[in-house]
């Protein structure tokens, strides 16, 4: 059997298609969402910063937004040119600070100009949030005056999550049900159609040895799979995985069997490797969307949300969060291993009843 | 002689379907046991229940011996299958997939002299895919051999091949059958049942409707001597002349060719006769064949369409 394990493995790495779909692809969405979402401050946008004022308050106004990081900004000299910009969508949002303002001498303006596009409203507001803070402090400071109310800020976990992260423990998921899924199914019924599985069957070798030998080295894949991620995600685009890593790969590996046991049923129920294909794509890409892996499935209509909680993705993704983003224990919850638990029996059940390597 | 096979009352059937009835046979060691019929006949659903990949309905099956409903991993360790069509792994070369194979068994034989046996020895380190169809045949075949099995078990092992492949395959088995093992194997080709095998079953419909030796099975055809002349033009008169001692046909439909088949030794010495009266030169006498017996026996030529459950 550790023959039959190892030659698994070989052939992982010959078929470089399998490998794609499970090493690529996954590796293909990190970066993207990475590029999008990763880092550690989230900047909104570029600003064009038109500033016609020599005044000390304009100038350290500049210097406090650039070094405040939640907008980039792009000097302009020209009200003109930074509408077009900003039309054509190139800029997120215009500053003006007129002349002379900031200087106390008689008919000097006291507003700075916020031109936006009504269509950005989180820039805006980011904006726009800063600039009113700056000046409000300003103006305490002129009026000797100190703030009595204010806002005490918390985020829920003691790290700074973003949506990277979130997204990325999804992507972990994303990976396992496509390479377990689409992998098992796929392979098996090739296997079955090229009579491999029959022609196993006249050997002595016995059939459970044989799945086995297929599950192992499909769960070593796995293990790479999360590795991988986890490192372009952590060392690429600055994620942060505050849980315990260990158990976070003891979870994925749980997922990884979890999804074999779908896909040794898909492949008990399609004759071709033609169906067994189309009939993983359509459980896993409803699943991809519907299970939480982009975006939180609780802000859907609660209807379909009290169905796809259900899905065998989304238990799974739960608890990957839960130790990933919020280092709580999985277990906490314990509906979630459960649903888990009651799908691999299910799954295992159809499997055992109608898998076979080679037909009566 | 040493029965290694002995097949009793041995039924298989799908529904109301029989697609085994109700036949029985035995093996001998040492010997090529051919299981001839056309594509739907019964034939690899006869030797997939030896080989214990299917259930029998009902009957006996003792392989080396051993029953196969009661020790089947037993057997398993000392047959070897060949399948019909099967593929092998795409991705492991073929020492490795040799290699695998063996690691299945208590017994091995060594992966590179099996591929020497074969010619496929400059092949070890290529992928199934790269390999012609004669080549892949040869592989599968040596395949079955991995563990230097007593009986070897080949499923249409020359269907889809061209003839020069064929006849390589026709040596590998003869190597093969020289190592003293037994072979069973099934085909559709007549000439290569009649070439390859000392004793042959007819299957049709799920029976075996002849079984016996090879030459003997011929001898039993009612017509074992056939005459073949070409004529310079249409020759009635000679024609109505064989009628009176044989049975003449026309079969390849030219108009100047005349076959005529015959009963015994004397209506052949008549035969002569004919064609030296008529002045006919051209001519060939021979024994008619495996194929015409089974023509005889089933009234249709055999057809050699692609069928996955023949």
């Amino acid at each position: 059997m550790a023959k039959l394990f190892i030659a698994n493995l070989k052939m992982m790495v010959r078929g470089r298609q399998a490998l794609f779909w499970s090493l690529a692809f996954p590796l293909m969405f990190t970066i993207i969402f990475g590029f999008f979402f990763g880092g550690t401050k989230t900047s909104v946008g570029t600003v064009a910063w038109i500033n016609n004022s020599q005044s000390p308050l304009a100038t350290n106004l500049e210097q406090a937004a650039t070094s405040a990081g939640l907008f980039s900004i792009q000097k302009e000299t020209d009200l003109a040119t930074a509408k077009d910009l900003l039309q054509k969508g190139k800029i997120a949002a215009i500053v003006e600070i007129p002349a002379d303002f900031g200087l106390s001498k008689p008919g000097a303006p006291t507003q700075i100009n916020f031109i936006n596009d009504p269509a950005n409203a989180s820039a805006n507001a980011t904006i726009e949030g800063f600039l009113s803070q700056y000046l409000t402090n300003v103006n305490y400071q002129i009026q000797k005056a100190k703030a009595i109310y204010s806002v005490k800020s918390e985020t829920s976990t003691n790290n700074n999550l973003n949506y990277f992260d979130f997204v990325l423990m999804g992507l972990i998921g994303l990976a396992l049900m496509n390479s377990a899924v689409q992998g098992i199914a796929i392979a098996m019924a090739k296997y079955r159609q090229d009579k491999i599985l029959k022609r196993i069957t006249t050997t002595p070798l016995a059939s459970w040895k044989f799945v086995f030998a297929e599950v192992l080295s499909r769960l070593v894949l796995n293990l790479f799979q999360v590795s991988f991620i986890l490192i372009i995600g952590v060392y690429g685009f600055h994620a942060h995985i505050i849980g315990n890593i260990f158990l976070l790969f003891l979870f994925a590996l749980l997922g990884g069997l979890l999804f074999q046991t779908i896909g040794f049923t898909v492949a008990s129920v399609s004759k071709t490797e033609d169906a067994a294909q189309g009939m993983s794509v359509a459980i896993t890409i409803p699943m991809m969307f519907l299970a939480g892996v982009f975006f939180p499935i609780d802000s859907l209509p609660s209807w379909l949300f009290k169905i796809v909680q259900y899905l065998p993705l989304s238990p799974l993704l739960r608890m990957i969060r839960q130790i990933g983003n919020q280092n709580i224990s999985p277990l906490s919850n314990p509906s979630n291993i459960i649903i888990v638990g009651i799908w691999i029996v299910v799954m295992l059940a159809i499997s055992i009843w109608r898998f076979r390597l080679s037909d009566e | 002689m040493e029965k290694v096979i002995i097949v009793k009352n041995l039924i298989k059937k799908y529904g109301p379907l029989s697609a085994v009835d109700n036949i029985s046979f035995e093996v001998n060691r040492g010997e090529v046991f051919g299981l001839l019929g056309e594509n739907g006949a019964g034939k690899t659903t006869t030797l997939e229940m030896i080989e214990g990949l299917r259930k029998p309905t009902a009957g006996r099956i003792e392989v080396l011996g051993t029953d196969v409903q009661k020790n089947l991993r037993k057997i398993k360790e000392q047959i070897g299958v060949q399948l019909q069509s099967s593929a092998y792994y795409d991705f492991l070369k073929l020492r490795e997939i040799l290699n695998l194979f063996a690691s299945f068994y208590h017994k091995n034989q060594n992966p590179d002299d099996l591929l020497k046996m074969v010619g496929l020895e400059s092949k070890v380190d290529q992928y199934v895919r790269n390999l012609s169809g004669g080549q892949k045949q040869r592989f599968s075949i040596i395949a079955s051999l991995i563990n230097d099995p007593e009986i070897i078990f080949l499923d249409e092992p020359t269907t889809g091949l061209d003839p020069v492949a064929r006849r390589n395959l026709w040596e590998v088995i003869t190597k093969i059958r020289a190592q003293g093992k037994t072979i069973v194997l099934t085909t559709h080709y007549m000439e290569e049942a009649e070439v390859l095998c000392d004793c042959i079953a007819i299957m049709d419909k799920g029976k075996i409707i002849a079984l016996d030796e090879t030459h003997k099975l011929i001898e039993k055809t009612e017509f074992p001597y056939r005459v073949e002349a070409i004529c310079e033009k249409e020759n009635p008169k000679a024609c109505a002349e064989f009628a009176k001692i044989g049975q003449v046909s026309n079969l390849g439909g030219k108009k100047n060719n005349i076959s005529v088949f015959l009963r015994s030794k004397e209506s052949l010495a008549k035969a002569m006769k004919i064609l030296d009266q008529y002045n006919i030169d051209t001519f060939s006498v021979g024994r008619s064949t495996l194929e015409d017996l089974f023509i005889e026996l089933t009234g249709k030529t055999i057809t050699d369409e692609e069928n996955d459950n023949g």
